[in-house]
């Protein structure tokens, strides 16, 4: 027996980045809204500082989420070997489960992408093999919805202090972090080299902002959730404004199987299974798809109907392709002194002198130090080549180095590529009877290209900085997705090499938007996480501009 | 009688005389040197103390800082192959791998794993990582699971038990959090 839900002005399907945001922004227009979660509520208090559970690496459970009972996927390796994977495998490529996604547990970098970062395509030209294309929008187009996600969400930083910074009309609303001792040092050594030291730019509290303390500098931050409320994620700011509009619905453990379409190619609403296993159907005028860039591709093929017959905005086979992350690479170094204070997160500290210009060399990537090591990554990653990795020798250069390790870290920007894709899988279904996710796909030489030219200029800051060791850190082939998982439904103004056109707009379902990562051309040399806050915000304009003209899509 | 039946007697009859005394709240109590066992719920009392010779050479105790054994790895692990959660479906291979593991040192040493001092521990453990007991794995009782695969298994758990949060049972008294500097 199916529920048919009381009929809203628009539905959104996930409370991450993109999705929060455009619940609050319909709803404070004064639309209906039902945003639809498949995770609950994930608090500090419930989790606590646990690493073995955390978003960082979860070798216990993923305590954000999903959960390993019902959720699975398949990974496809570069021999075409199928395996399927749970949640805490790295194959998975898992991003959070909660109200907030992945915003409540992440390292809450707030950068903006550069102007290049726009228009790839015709900045390097064509790459073999690659997809690359520039982005339908320019950085001016993004400019405002970049200052309204910093504003509202909250963001601390200075871009006075980075030239390459694209411009801007309002500062940051709160003054940056200071640098660690750490940072100091690396601050130093950068401007001896030349380079231009910042602080970064984080989706945290230096002082109060709205109603909610400054941050206390726990260790445990990135990949937990912050004890003071002082990390400024969906869960915490635009959500509880959606729904303090009295026009917003948050509906938690709700797993959404299908967009539905009518006869005449309209969106009529969605399917999905309420935590006791009950069937609904929520239909609205609008359907905006916020679900991630594996998930958002998967439920567009999954809900492949007449007029779709290989999933929905598929018909030039653009859907679930050009799945890209970041190809993470960067140095690591060994210093004399204890150079580590305990201070977390322990990122402060960025270069933007390679993200762009670098002769020969497609793209780049923003330097920064890395966030502070948890006990248990630390004992497995972070030592020269070659290193014992368990004994005596093991447990000696845990004791002498922990606190002399410092690492730089830049996730360079990956030429995008048509065979890296979401699939769904013919054969292995989740706990619903969907077919799940197949994720296969490659990296370009390009990229690892660029992570070596990357993580050349990492070692050299590191050196600068008096380090006494250095090791390169320089990523493999496979395919990239994880926290930073974007493409697989980009915008564009072509409809046959392009899922929607340049408001997130499905190309021929009117009423069908997606605001996540799967939109993004590119992925920038960039954490992306404020860019698909940005592209929420550009999203909900449009949707509100047609609404309050009358138009019901 | 071959080395299989020959191992488990010496284990017994060793294991049988190896009671030791150890201080313990302010009392002396006398037990094995794997005092948890009775109180594990997957592992054997002997298999726990294969286990504790493990994590005892993955993580060697030393003058400042306890191993793995008395940071209760043993118990961490014990813990985890018991609850819903990821490591439950590795069970198995741990009730398989490490008697097989125990006996695989008898014809190189002449002795059980656990009898074996710390130099000859890691230097066994050193072949079998480098995928040298990987042939002939079937006959020598380790079913279908790899040696060295099982040690990486192994070496990782121990890891997450020493280096984890206390709250799953590992990392005893904060040890390794202590070693680092972290409190």
């Amino acid at each position: 027996m199916t529920i048919r839900d009381k009929h809203a002005d628009a539905v959104v399907v996930g409370s991450g980045a993109g999705g929060g945001v455009v619940a609050k922004e319909l709803s404070e227009a004064g639309l209906k809204v039902v945003l639809l979660e498949r995770g609950g509520w994930a608090h500090y208090a419930a989790h606590g500082d646990d690493e073995l559970t955390a978003q960082r690496s979860f070798p216990l459970e993923a305590f954000f989420g999903p959960d390993n009972e019902r959720y699975r996927r398949v990974a496809v390796d570069r021999q075409g070997n199928e395996r399927v994977v749970l949640p805490n495998d790295w194959a998975y490529q898992n991003n959070a489960a909660c109200v907030g996604s992945g915003t409540v547990s992440y390292g809450a970098m707030a950068w903006r992408f550069m102007r290049e970062d726009f228009t790839m395509r015709s900045t390097y030209g064509d790459i073999a093999g690659s997809t690359l294309a520039d982005w339908p929008i320019s950085y001016d187009e993004l400019e405002p919805h970049y200052e309204k996600a910093e504003w509202e969400i909250g963001v601390a930083g200075d871009d006075d202090q980075n030239p390459f910074a694209p411009p801007r009309k309002k500062p940051h609303p709160m003054p940056p972090f200071p640098h660690t001792e750490e940072s100091k040092v690396l601050e130093k050594a950068a401007k001896t080299l030349g380079y231009h030291p910042f602080p970064i730019p984080m989706l945290r509290n230096s002082v109060p902002y709205d109603n909610r303390p400054a941050c206390v500098h726990v260790r445990n931050c990135v990949g937990f959730a912050c004890p003071v409320d002082a990390k400024n994620g969906t869960q915490n700011t635009v959500i509880p404004k959606a729904i303090a509009t009295g026009n917003c619905e948050l509906r938690i453990h709700a797993q959404v199987t299908h967009v539905l379409m009518n006869d005449s190619g309209k969106a009529t609403g969605v399917r999905y299974i309420d935590k006791e296993d009950q069937e609904h159907i929520q239909s609205a005028d609008i359907i905006v798809l916020s679900a991630s860039a594996t998930e958002t591709p998967r439920l567009l093929l999954n809900s492949r109907n007449r007029l779709h017959p290989h999933g929905i905005g598929n018909r030039y086979d653009w859907v679930g392709r050009n799945l890209q992350g970041h190809a993470y690479c960067g140095a690591d170094g060994l210093f004399g002194e204890e150079l580590f204070n305990r201070d977390g997160p322990g990122a402060t500290i960025a270069i933007a002198d390679f993200v762009h210009n670098n002769p020969g060399i497609t793209g780049g990537a923003v330097l920064c130090n890395e966030f502070i090591k948890l006990p248990y990554a630390y004992s497995s990653g972070f030592r020269p080549p070659g290193s014992k990795s368990w004994g005596r020798a093991h447990k000696e250069f845990q004791k002498r180095n922990y606190m002399r390790n410092v690492s730089i870290r830049g996730p360079v920007q990956e030429v995008p590529n048509f065979e890296s894709r979401v699939e769904v899988s013919d054969s292995v279904r989740d706990y619903w009877e969907m077919p799940v996710a197949r994720i296969s796909g490659f990296k370009l030489d390009e990229d690892i290209k660029t992570a070596r030219f990357i993580a050349d200029k990492a070692q050299k800051w590191l050196e600068a900085a008096g380090a006494t060791e250095v090791w390169q850190s320089i990523p493999g082939t496979g395919v990239s997705g994880s926290q930073h998982q974007s493409g697989t439904c980009r915008m564009g103004d072509d409809p046959q090499t392009s899922v929607t056109d340049r408001y997130g707009r499905v190309h021929d379902v009117d009423n069908l938007f997606i605001a996540d990562g799967s939109l993004h051309v590119t992925n920038g040399g960039f954490n992306p996480v404020l860019t698909i806050m940005a592209l929420g915000y550009r999203v909900s304009e449009y949707i509100v501009k047609e609404w309050q003209a009358g138009n019901r899509f | 009688m071959d080395n299989r039946a020959e191992g488990m007697e010496r284990f017994s009859r060793r294991q049988f005389l190896k009671v030791s005394a150890i201080w313990a709240g302010g009392t002396w109590v006398i037990g094995m040197p794997a005092l948890q066992g009775k109180s594990f719920t997957v592992l054997s009392e002997q298999e726990a103390v294969i286990m504790d010779a493990l994590a005892d050479t993955i993580i060697p105790p030393d003058e400042e800082y306890v191993g793995g054994r008395e940071a209760m790895v043993t118990r961490f692990l014990d813990q985890q192959l018991g609850r819903y959660g990821y490591l439950q479906r590795e069970k198995e291979r741990y009730h398989t791998c490490l008697p097989a593991l125990n006996r695989s040192s008898l014809n190189r040493f002449g002795e059980l794993f656990t009898e074996l001092d710390e130099e000859a521990r890691t230097a066994h453990l050193t072949e079998i990582e480098a995928g040298l007991h990987d042939s002939g794995a079937l006959e020598n009782g380790w079913g279908e699971y790899s040696p060295s695969a099982f040690f990486r298994l192994v070496r990782d758990h121990c890891m997450m038990g020493f280096y984890g949060s206390p709250q799953h049972g590992g990392n005893k008294h904060f040890v390794s959090f202590r070693m680092l500097g972290l409190t």
